[in-house]
């Protein structure tokens, strides 16, 4: 097998995505760690993902796509700021940028001063010929590792032996590369259990291998069998009934012709279309009231502008007729352009605080969906309302309840997003969001003290005292930076409580969420192997025994094996039973709003991630206080 | 023999060869290999595996051995001497195997039999008396290749090398002047029925001509051709090297790298097919459009291509005339004729005969009932909502 990073793959066995120029390497991902009772091997099925594809290939394909008048333009934007391998050696080079002006017959000039074709060089150095002889030439700038003020070194590259590596921001959006590629690499418990035992024969089988286990003392044992629990099914609140979901982990239906907990009436809003799209928005309009009675959502004829197809055109519309009062904008789109979106979308979150709500005239489009698409639309703009939709029983009186997550800035690359969203009252219901930029590398404590801050006043605002137990859960922590949560964050956000006033001391939770780990858990049901039911809890044998942790399947897994979530209690001195806290945990993964269903994480971390995705994809900045009460992320 | 450009410095009167002597003799061994074309090749004394690094790029060669006395100087960088990534994404046409092992030349392997090249750069003066007097038995009357490239210093050109007291190298055992490795290289030569040319890298500055090349060569060709079996008085079965390291290249001659190359640009070709046929390309016969584009050189060639080299003319003209040659849509699946997958340069080329297509993609591509025609199932997209 092959190493590549931590994890062994087996190129010799590819699976190969010739549609989308993709192939897999089969492998595992493997790591032997000491857990409650025994050393253990723990291995999971990974796979690597190549781009059998060079750059010269995509050049091709791009140019027989589009308008040739763009392709220089295209090519560059799609090209510029990739990685690439190239083919004679191991080495990756960042595309700085596209030298259309060079060929491959144009020569360049040696280390001892000689000059050399590119052609010449490549077949000399790595016996390789190249066909087209009129491709441009990529540019690297490879920066000097010791003195940043020497000149970078330029290197120039052939296309023809240059591979794409990863998947771009174009490829993941790609809907159908992305199914295709699930397919492949999403199997379920049977296979999955498959392929791990064969590793395990072969671990056993092959000589070399067992030689080196028994040359330390070790032997690789059996399968592990141990036993969870699986917590009862939550009932889902609504304004004047209580459901029992029929489907533990999905109560989209059972909600239909149920009253939402409770929105104020949408009376004075702006909808933008453009010129063409006028007969869709009507529709949409029809759609919308029809649902929103039954949900007890009431919902006022807007006012609607329509605009020419133009990007610019819809941010001046939006400027010129969105006033204080406005309660929401809804922009009916054409196609899925960024930068319309974006332009949107920033102007909304800074310079006027107004909830948003877009949508694809493709969407409105498709024969049959209305219904459905309306009811999905109508609920998230009751959030972005500020309104409540469902909720749990929460057992414990003033819990507040937090989410932390981390992203990247798309833009800026040395930027990281911060979002903190805080519940502000008893029945979890209600959040406060904020955003915060910070530059990667230093640590988020101070960010994390200013919004708990904001999170503890708002709090106090809505309920007239200090939430007596606070529970943090916090996501977007990177292997090896555990330690600094636990030694540097968790003091910092405690200071911030003791600080506020005297005699203020809340019982404080703080617990590392982790939605990537390598333990998969099966069950066995009718002599296969299937995934356990949503609800189960496992903290015996796979958990590390110095450690508070637990796994728990928050998660439906129509495809594939389900992935548990795992939870590390870092900071506890809240004197709850474990089972306590994890029914907990499982109840906040009932509370997120954008989808009527269990999701893998915590609400409050959700929504963390979706504030952090909105800000780094499109808006970029700290979005304005004014919008913080309400989720108009979503 | 490259042109080697020697620079003297004046103001310290050092000598500096460009290239590096060490990259001519690398090079030197690369010209032997462009030329005669030898298909294993053994490198004793490979120490770091540069020499076999760069003769891995040579397509003619299929086997490539290294053997050294010291394994950890092998181990540090025989990773280089594995697969890359892309070459298991873009096998190359011929097999290549790569093995190091542990040993020494004084010793006999079977291991090195039945070898085209054996080059010994740089190695007989770090041999010991004992080693150096078993190394022509063991490398000519044993391995006997067919070629035999053996490099070593030059003594009489040391008094133009500053720093050089006594030898060039603290672990070499001896320098010898041009006679002295002329007379031993002549001497094994007739003794194992070999012819022996001398040669050198490292031309002395302008008046010093007569102390020869820095570097001497001896280029030995075996006298008798061998014929098939290996005829050896001694049946030698004992191995007494230890093999280190083994890496096989993928290879489109492995039939199961063939077959995954041939189906995937089967399918990739048959998807592009799909895709024209339902309108989302852009026509390719556009012209240029006002000679805004004429500036712009590449021109990616056409992705189907109407006369291939495989394809004799007249079988070409029967195909233009053969309508059943166009793919055509039928409900939600669409014919693709294989006559038109064989089409495709890639295809075309990896395959060579249409049998062997048939054949490859035989249970890998879905076919029609009568295995005529490739086909593909149109499916709708289901794009995600925005929001």
């Amino acid at each position: 097998m092959y190493q590549v990073g931590r994890n062994f793959y087996s190129p010799s066995d590819p699976v190969e995505i010739p549609q989308h120029k993709l192939t897999l390497w089969p492998g595992f991902a493997v790591s032997i760690t000491q857990f409650e009772n025994r050393v253990m091997l723990s291995a999971d099925v990974s796979h690597k993902v190549l781009r059998s594809e060079t750059v010269l290939e995509f050049m091709t394909s791009l140019y027989t796509r589009i308008d040739r008048a763009c392709f220089i333009q295209t090519c560059e934007k799609e090209l510029v700021g990739l990685i690439v391998l190239t083919r004679y050696n191991n080495k990756t080079y960042r595309i700085d940028d596209i030298d259309w002006c060079v060929k491959p017959t144009d020569t360049f000039p040696k280390r001892d001063g000689t000059e050399i074709s590119y052609v010449d060089y490549y077949k000399q150095q790595y016996d390789i010929v190249l066909t087209d002889l009129n491709q441009p030439m990529l540019v690297s700038r490879l920066k000097s590792k010791q003195n940043s003020t020497v000149e970078p070194r330029v290197v120039h590259l052939i296309p023809e032996l240059c591979y794409l590596t990863g998947l771009t921001s174009r490829a993941i959006s790609d809907f159908r590369l992305m199914k295709d590629l699930a397919q492949e690499m999403h199997l379920n418990p049977e296979q999955r259990q498959q392929r791990l035992s064969r590793l395990a024969d072969n671990i056993q089988r092959i000589k070399e291998a067992r030689l080196e286990l028994e040359m330390w003392g070790l032997q690789l044992g059996c399968q592990v069998s141990l036993t969870g629990r699986v917590v009862p099914t939550e009932k889902i609140l609504m304004q004047e009934q209580t459901c029992l979901p029929m489907s533990a982990g999905d109560w989209s239906k059972d909600m239909r012709n149920m009253k939402i907990i409770g929105v104020q009436p949408l009376d004075n809003w702006l909808m933008l279309c453009s010129n063409r799209n006028g007969e869709l928005a009507e529709n949409l309009l029809n759609c919308l009231k029809r649902v929103g009675g039954p949900m007890g959502f009431h919902i006022e004829y807007p006012r609607i502008v329509q605009v020419q197809e133009s990007p610019m055109a819809f941010l001046r519309a939006v400027q010129q007729h969105v006033n204080p009062e406005v309660q929401l904008v809804m922009c009916v789109l054409s196609s899925n352009q960024k930068d319309c979106y974006d332009s949107i979308k920033k102007f909304l979150s800074l310079d006027r605080p107004v909830p948003s709500q877009c949508v694809l005239a493709r969407t409105l489009n498709k024969q049959g969906m209305m219904m459905s698409v309306a009811t999905k639309i109508a609920m998230q703009i009751i959030c972005k309302l500020g309104g409540e939709l469902w909720a749990v029983e929460i057992p414990l009186k003033s819990l507040m309840v937090i989410g932390i997550d981390v992203n990247k800035d798309d833009l800026n690359k040395g930027s990281s997003v911060v979002g903190f969203v805080a519940s502000t009252n008893s029945k979890i219901t209600r959040w406060f969001s904020r955003c915060i930029l910070r530059n990667s590398g230093t640590d988020i404590a101070d960010c994390l003290k200013v919004c708990m801050k904001g999170a503890i006043s708002k709090w106090h605002k809505y309920n007239c005292e200090l939430p007596a137990r606070i529970i943090v859960y916090r996501d977007g922590v990177a292997d090896g930076q555990l330690k600094m949560v636990v030694d540097y964050e968790v003091p910092q956000l405690l200071s911030v409580l003791t600080e506020l006033t005297t005699n203020y001391s809340p019982k404080v939770s703080v617990i590392v969420v982790r939605k990537k780990c390598i333990p998969r858990f099966f069950t066995e049901a009718n002599r296969s192997l299937q995934n356990p039911p949503v609800g189960t809890i496992v903290d015996t044998e796979a958990t590390r025994p110095e450690w508070y942790d637990f796994y728990l399947i928050s998660q439906l897994a129509r495809q594939g094996t389900v992935n548990p979530t795992y939870y590390n209690v870092v900071y506890d001195n809240s004197g709850l039973k474990p089972d306590h806290m994890q029914r907990l945990t499982y109840k906040m993964c009932h509370l997120y709003y954008n989808w009527p269903g269990l999701i893998r994480v915590p609400a409050p971390c959700q929504y963390a991630h979706k504030l952090t995705f909105l800000v780094g994809q499109s808006i970029h900045r700290e979005p304005s206080l004014e919008l913080a009460d309400k989720l108009f992320y979503l | 023999m490259m042109d080697t450009n020697l620079q003297k410095d004046d103001l310290t009167g050092i000598i500096k060869f460009i290239p590096p002597l060490y990259k001519q003799r690398y090079q030197f061994i690369k010209d032997l290999v462009i030329k005669y074309k030898p298909k294993k090749v053994a490198d004793l004394g490979c120490a770091d595996c540069t020499l076999l690094w760069m003769l891995k790029f040579c397509k003619c060669i299929e086997e490539l051995a290294g053997l050294d006395i010291r394994e950890n100087v092998m181990k540090e960088k025989m990773h280089r001497l594995s697969p890359l990534p892309a070459d298991y994404l873009q096998p190359s046409e011929r097999s290549l195997t790569v093995t190091l092992h542990h040993g020494s030349v004084a010793h006999k392997d079977p291991c090195m039999l039945g070898f085209d090249l054996v080059t010994c750069i740089e190695l007989i003066e770090h041999l010991e008396a004992a080693e150096l007097e078993k190394f022509p038995e063991v490398v000519f009357g044993f391995m006997a290749p067919a070629m035999v490239v053996i490099s070593t210093p030059n003594s009489e050109f040391n008094p133009l090398l500053p720093g050089v007291t006594l030898f060039r190298h603290s672990d070499h055992k001896f320098e010898w002047d041009r006679a002295q490795f002329q007379s031993w290289a002549v001497a094994a030569a007739t003794r194992y029925d070999y012819t022996v040319e001398f040669t050198g890298l490292g031309t002395p500055p302008p008046g010093t001509e007569d102390v020869g090349f820095c570097t001497q060569i001896g280029v030995f060709v075996r006298k008798y051709p061998k014929n098939g079996e290996i005829v050896n008085s001694e049946k030698h079965t004992e191995h007494a090297y230890k093999t280190v390291f083994k890496a096989v290249h993928p290879s489109l001659k492995d039939e199961k790298y063939l077959q995954n190359a041939v189906v995937s640009e089967v399918l990739f070709g048959a998807d592009i097919i799909k895709r024209r046929l339902l309108g989302n390309f852009k026509s390719e016969c556009k012209e240029h459009s006002d000679g805004l584009e004429t500036k712009l050189k590449f021109q990616p060639f056409k992705y189907f291509m109407r006369c291939s080299k495989n394809l004799s003319l007249a079988e070409t003209e029967k195909l233009d005339a053969d309508r059943s040659m166009e793919p055509f849509i039928d409900g939600n699946t669409v014919y693709i004729p294989l006559a038109k997958i064989f089409s495709i340069p890639k295809v075309n080329q990896l395959c060579g005969t249409f049998e062997k297509l048939s054949k490859l993609i035989a249970g890998k591509v879905a076919l029609s009932n009568d295995g005529s025609a490739v086909i593909v199932t149109i499916e709708y997209e289901n794009e995600e909502q925005e929001n």
